[in-house]
């Protein structure tokens, strides 16, 4: 995807931020019956942003049109999705469902080896290299799981997720 | 005199085994975390943050400003060896550094840079002792109409000059930060704005866990999307890491020049080390005799480069002291971690705790030693933690940033948020969105936002007083002036005079 492209996109997303911002803050409640200064309501500022956000994400959308080299330089690209879509995919599942599902130990235990693993396990290798990668996975995730549960636990009294 | 006093006094608190270990410990684990590229300073400081509650104060704020002036440093190392900078601060050092270890001068760069960071860091610290009383004192003046501009040109300056191809994307970013900082129980009347139904972000969300997202998680994900780089592994005989006193004598303009560009761009509230060294950098290479070695392994830029980028260290930490904005993304951590332990920084610290400044410019100092001495001495380590496949360094990482973020509230729903800044953060880096504005948007939303609401009642709703007090009026003029600037007319206009200075100083 080209960048004009990209901020033509999220042009259209700040500008809809923008607006909600101001519309929330037009719509918040005014603490008349508390009488506070007019001055001071509390969607004042968000009102202002979101007149702001809106007036910016209007002039990147125009901008998105200049010829400009900026406007056709590639985005996302230069880099591997494969090592991204996994990273990302195992890291929010052991973030948003591993720990607090899991006790902390076994979830960072499994995390550690499956990140490891998807990263370094030599699927075409030999059996050796398999098993010495499979070994190493093992104890870095023993390593990672017993050593941050002692330091939060024990030194900063943490009770575990 | 009682700036250099209270140095002085610093020292005198930290010159104690436990504390020399802390600052051993941190420093050489900040040069670890600055030299591994994808780990940044400010990541680094915003995870060592989630470890430092259970140290004291001094002990922590410590901890955290060896951690900075070590990652600083530290970036220089992949810089140097692998051309790619171990933070973004060190992309200048690459342009001279990686020219100079391809042809087996590996050594003599990075001893080079060591010299450079810590005479830069030294320069910084000189001013920071002697720039931040006055500062406070002055800004003990200051009153909501002040606040209110002050904060509203810190995150446009931020904006203005961080941003990678348009300033519209910094200004974005900036706006995005204080549209987060407006999400919770706001500052005067105590009334929940945003909470979309959520009673956990009835507080707010909290720096801490979005930046250990913007930073740490979004980090990781670039880290394992990028590439890994080639080590130049040639080495000359005639190489060596302790570098000749004759070179840096020989450049003694450029360093003290350096040393205090780097010290400006830090006061900048939201710049940051990369701009101070690629400030430093321009600047010595248009005033350099040999402007040609520029980009093919000049002495000159290298050291010009690392001096710029470690004197912003100290740079940065006076206004985040005096006035509780942050001259650097680090520095926003740096704020929160100080809160976190009891130190309220701005105007009134020279009131409260008068000696503060003069003991944080002793631990940048004694970071500094500590620095230059791993810097000339473990050069050959430094290349083997380079070695450390990202396989195995990531999920450490990433545990680090899910504990440390939780261990904060001990509350899931931080941890939500860290995952949530992660994601969004690295769509954004990738789109040439700079982070430092969107950091500096949520830390100082609560203070435009009261200044600007407090303002007005005092005025009762009259727009006046902010335009006609004295450092108000200089406020609105540097604003209009620097959004004006992004005019190509009014640039040229501007730039004029300058021109034709240059034309008949150059007939």
């Amino acid at each position: 995807m080209r960048m004009a492209q990209a901020d033509r996109l999220t042009a259209v997303i700040f500008l809809v931020l923008g607006l909600a911002l101001l519309a929330g803050g037009y719509t918040m409640d005014r603490l008349e019956i508390r009488r506070i200064h007019p001055a001071s309501i509390p969607g004042l500022v968000p009102m202002i942003l979101g007149v702001l956000l809106s007036i910016c994400a209007i002039l990147l959308y125009r901008s998105s049109y200049a010829k400009a080299e900026r406007n056709e330089a590639m985005v996302f690209t230069g880099g591997s999705w494969a090592r991204l879509a996994t990273t990302a995919v195992i890291c929010t599942l052991y973030a948003l469902g591993l720990v607090g599902w899991l006790p902390y130990f076994w979830a960072t235990f499994i995390f550690t080896l499956c990140f490891t693993l998807a990263f370094s396990f030599p699927i075409g290798g030999a059996r050796r290299a398999q098993a010495i990668s499979l070994a190493a996975g093992l104890v870095l995730a023993f390593g990672v799981a017993l050593g941050s549960s002692l330091l939060f636990e024990k030194l900063f009294l943490v009770r575990l997720p | 005199m009682s700036g250099l006093g209270d140095l002085m006094t610093g020292l005198g608190t930290l010159l104690t085994p436990g504390m020399l270990f802390h600052a051993a410990w941190a420093t050489l684990l900040g040069i670890v975390v600055g030299s591994l590229p994808g780990l940044t300073a400010t990541m680094g400081v915003a995870l060592m943050t989630t470890l430092t509650y259970s140290l004291d104060s001094t002990s922590a704020i410590f901890v955290l400003i060896c951690m900075y002036v070590g990652a600083i440093y530290g970036g220089s190392r992949s810089a140097i060896l692998l051309n790619i900078p171990g933070t973004p601060a060190s992309a200048a050092t690459s342009l001279d550094g990686y020219p100079l270890a391809k042809a087996g001068r590996a050594g003599y760069a990075m001893g080079l840079a060591t010299a450079g960071s810590a005479l830069g860091t030294v320069a910084g610290v000189v001013m920071l002792v002697l720039i931040a009383p006055p500062l406070a004192e002055a800004a003990l003046n200051f009153g909501s109409f002040e606040f209110f501009w002050l904060a509203v040109f810190g995150i446009l300056i931020s904006g203005q000059l961080t941003a990678d191809t348009t300033p519209l994307k910094g200004y974005i970013a900036g706006l995005l930060g204080l549209a987060v900082a407006m999400i919770g129980s706001e500052g005067i009347h105590a009334h929940v704005r945003f909470n979309l139904g959520l009673s956990d972000l009835n507080a707010g969300i909290a720096l801490i866990p979005a930046m250990v997202g913007a930073f740490g998680f979004a980090e990781v994900l670039t880290a394992m999307w990028n590439r890994a780089g080639e080590i130049a592994t040639k080495k000359d005989s005639s190489d060596r890491t302790i570098p000749e006193m004759g070179d840096i004598w020989r450049h003694k303009f450029t360093i003290a020049r350096s040393g205090v560009i780097g010290t400006i761009v830090g006061i900048i509230p939201g710049v940051g080390e990369d701009i101070g060294a690629w400030a430093s950098y321009a600047t010595a290479r248009k005033l350099s005799k040999e402007k040609e070695k520029f980009g093919h392994g000049s002495h000159e830029g290298l050291i010009a480069a690392e001096t710029g980028n470690s004197a912003v260290v100290p740079g940065s930490l006076i206004p985040a002291i005096t006035l509780a904005v942050p001259g650097s993304a680090s520095s926003a951590v740096l704020i929160a971690a100080l809160f976190i332990h009891g130190i309220r920084p701005g105007p009134l610290i020279m009131i409260e705790q008068p000696q503060f400044v003069g003991l944080i410019s002793a631990m940048v100092l004694i970071a500094t030693v500590f620095m230059a001495f791993y810097g000339l001495t473990l050069t050959k380590a430094f290349v083997q933690v380079l070695r450390v496949p990202y396989s195995r360094l990531m999920p450490v990482v990433f545990v680090l940033c899910v504990i440390g973020t939780f261990a904060l509230s001990q509350r899931m729903f931080d941890i939500w948020i860290m995952v949530a800044f992660g994601l969004i953060g690295f769509v954004l880096r990738q789109m040439k969105y700079p982070m430092a504005p969107l950091v500096l948007g949520i830390i100082l939303g609560d203070l435009l936002d009261k200044s600007l609401r407090r303002g007005l009642t005092l005025s009762d709703g009259e727009l006046a007083p902010f335009f006609t007090r004295p450092v108000s009026a200089i406020f609105v003029a540097l604003i209009v002036a620097s959004i004006a600037m992004n005019i190509p007319a009014v640039r040229r206009l501007a730039l004029a005079p300058f021109r034709w200075i240059g034309a008949r100083l150059n007939a």
